[in-house]
């Protein structure tokens, strides 16, 4: 499904990804590990199409996502990505409910957000806006959004490094939920929450 | 989801940056309003003035060309028409001519077709004679004056009625006659109709009476020795007026010869002359004058503050545009990351430009409505008649005001689209 070749990613001097290979297969669950700035977010980054790899090359069901036009990439990233973030990062004027409308590009997908937004115990808090939400909540949020447009593929990084081991299990029962119904699952962490749902682990060492 | 509704949301969530945004609008518009306001009210004001102006100085024209008619009436004819036959010495010694000539001469100015400078032709028959021991001057006047085609005028002499005579001071005087009182002249019986003011002249010993009854009793019946005039104004100030007069005469009567009293005709055109200038000339540019350094004076201080204070304004509205942009980083990290497209996040950024410059065009359109309708008395000198709403610039601050606020915040808006979302959301 993607398949990274001999992917790296400089800043500068600074090496953040040596030559990696990733071969990302349709319903996989895949953990990488690693250490703090061994290059899982830059690798998440770069498979979500917002970060151009210095050299080698990201393929997506056969198309490198780095010569599609800025378009393609935006609807790549739209239809076939969910991204979910450690620090959340839901808009703060927008209430529950914008927050996941937010990633649907028309209005055909409302009941899917209200039938997210339930199934994730957050029906109760749709006009509330992220100030007014736990940790937790927010997260099961950016969850909704991410899953919202039933994306092949959720890149999640760290989504459970700000939440207590509760709301740690339940981000990754929801992640499992989904991808038991065949969607694809790649998660930075650190932690090891994660590993009893992994099909794959991957462990980056200093960017390899 | 909706933009428009994303930009109000964002609005109402950043209120300051919005509120400070709106109001370095707001001034921009207020200024610009109370410039144009004022300017179309000074430029009112000024047609005001000059109107009223223009009617006053005509009203004063009016008056002071009728009071200076009255005077140069009151001056009397300066043209003097005798025979060619006259003997000038005596005429000049005696103040008459002993030549006298046909009555009807002065009907052939009735038929004359070029244009001439004569005009209030009267028949006169004076002669000097010895009235009760003492020297007198008869004075026939003819009750009507004849006037060239197109030169008919209300007759400026004073008529004396048949069989009555208006006496000189002196005569009156010497002779203890008073109005009234019947007298003898000649071989005539006449009473006295008016004794005139004390003149200063020869008038002092005149005996004015009609031009019949003076012919009667100088048995020169049909004869006069003298035709007065007055030479109208010769517009051409270079030209020699007794000359131009002589040439006008010569075809209508040959055997006449004008006599111009030159310091009266020139105190009466220098006269004119003045009053022309100053009504016609020097008024008005005293009052254009004023005017325009009004306008200078206007024009000056806001041509020097207003662009000064739109620029602060519109960089005010970038600078606070620029710090939207920096509060936005993540947002629009996010927003890349859902897949929103450059020109959807510009949209938002300009559409809240817009969005502001609208609300600022309202708002600084009443303000400075308000305060050029409260205030432009005392600040600009303008009656409050000329101060008014203006509606065609709240239409032109409507499309100018987000124009401008887009323009302002167009680099900033261009950052964030050229902002690398992974950036940002690497190092959350």
């Amino acid at each position: 499904m993607i398949t990274c070749k001999q992917v790296t990613k400089c800043f500068g001097d600074v090496t953040a990804l040596s030559p990696f290979d990733l071969n990302l297969i349709k319903g996989e669950f895949v953990v990488i590990k690693g250490a703090s700035g061994s290059g899982k977010t830059t690798l998440l980054l770069a498979l979500g199409g917002m970060l151009r790899p210095t050299e080698g090359e990201i393929k997506y069901k056969g198309d490198n996502l780095y010569q599609l036009s800025p378009s393609e990439l935006g609807n790549y990233r739209s239809n076939e990505i969910g991204f979910v973030f450690q620090m959340f990062h839901l808009v703060p004027y927008l209430n529950v409910e914008e927050n996941v409308q937010l990633a649907i590009p028309n209005d055909n997908q409302r009941n899917q957000s209200h039938r997210l937004l339930d199934q994730f115990g957050l029906s109760k808090r749709l006009t509330h806006t992220p100030s007014e939400l736990s940790a937790g909540e927010r997260q099961r949020v950016a969850l909704a959004r991410a899953l919202v447009n039933q994306p092949e593929i959720i890149l999640a990084d760290e989504p459970t490094g700000n939440l207590d081991p509760e709301n740690d299990q339940q981000v990754f029962k929801h992640l499992s939920d989904y991808h038991k119904k065949g969607g694809t699952v790649v998660v930075v962490t650190h932690g090891s929450t994660a590993d009893e749902f992994a099909d794959k682990i991957v462990s980056l060492k200093a960017g390899q | 989801m909706n933009p428009l509704a994303l930009i109000f949301k964002e609005i109402t969530h950043r209120k300051a940056n919005a509120l400070l945004s709106l109001l370095a609008i707001t001034i921009a518009v207020a200024l610009v309003v109370i410039f144009f306001s004022v300017s179309q009210g000074t430029q009112r004001e000024q047609a005001k003035i000059l109107s009223d102006m223009n009617a006053s100085t005509d009203g004063i024209s009016q008056s002071t060309q009728k009071k200076t008619k009255r005077i140069q009436r009151d001056m009397g004819q300066n043209l003097r028409i005798v025979s060619e036959e006259t003997d000038l010495a005596h005429f000049w010694d005696e103040g008459f001519s002993k030549v006298t000539f046909p009555e009807d001469w002065l009907q052939q100015f009735t038929n004359v077709t070029k244009q001439i400078n004569y005009s209030h032709l009267s028949a006169i028959l004076k002669w000097k004679i010895d009235w009760r021991g003492s020297p007198a001057m008869v004075y026939g006047l003819a009750p009507r004056e004849v006037a060239p085609p197109g030169r008919e005028k209300p007759i400026m002499i004073t008529p004396v009625k048949r069989g009555t005579i208006q006496l000189g001071k002196t005569l009156s005087e010497i002779h203890k006659v008073k109005r009234d009182d019947v007298v003898k002249v000649e071989n005539g019986k006449f009473q006295v109709d008016r004794v005139l003011a004390e003149k200063g002249s020869g008038a002092e010993i005149r005996i004015y009476m009609h031009l019949a009854d003076a012919q009667s009793v100088l048995n020169r019946e049909g004869l006069i020795n003298e035709i007065q005039a007055l030479d109208c104004y010769c517009a051409d100030e270079s030209q020699d007026t007794l000359t131009l007069l002589r040439e006008q005469l010569a075809p209508i009567l040959p055997k006449a010869k004008v006599f111009r009293m030159q310091d009266m005709a020139e105190a009466r055109e220098q006269q004119r002359r003045l009053m022309e200038a100053q009504l016609g000339e020097a008024m008005p540019k005293v009052i254009n004058d004023a005017i325009e350094s009004q306008t200078s004076n206007l024009e000056k201080t806001f041509t020097k503050m207003l662009p000064v204070m739109v620029f602060l304004c519109g960089l005010s509205v970038a600078a606070l545009a620029m710090l939207n942009t920096r509060d936005r980083r993540q947002e629009i990290g996010i927003f890349r990351a859902l897949g929103h497209g450059g020109l959807h996040i510009a949209m938002l950024f300009l559409g809240k430009a817009v969005a502001i410059g609208i609300a600022g065009a309202i708002i600084g359109y009443i303000i400075g409505g308000y305060i050029t309708l409260n205030f432009g008395q005392e600040l600009f000198a303008l009656t409050k008649a000329q101060l008014k709403w203006e509606p065609s610039l709240l239409i032109e601050a409507l499309w100018l005001a987000p124009a401008f606020a887009a323009l302002a915040t167009f680099i900033p808006a261009m950052l964030a689209v050229v902002q690398d979302p992974a950036d940002t959301l690497r190092h959350d």
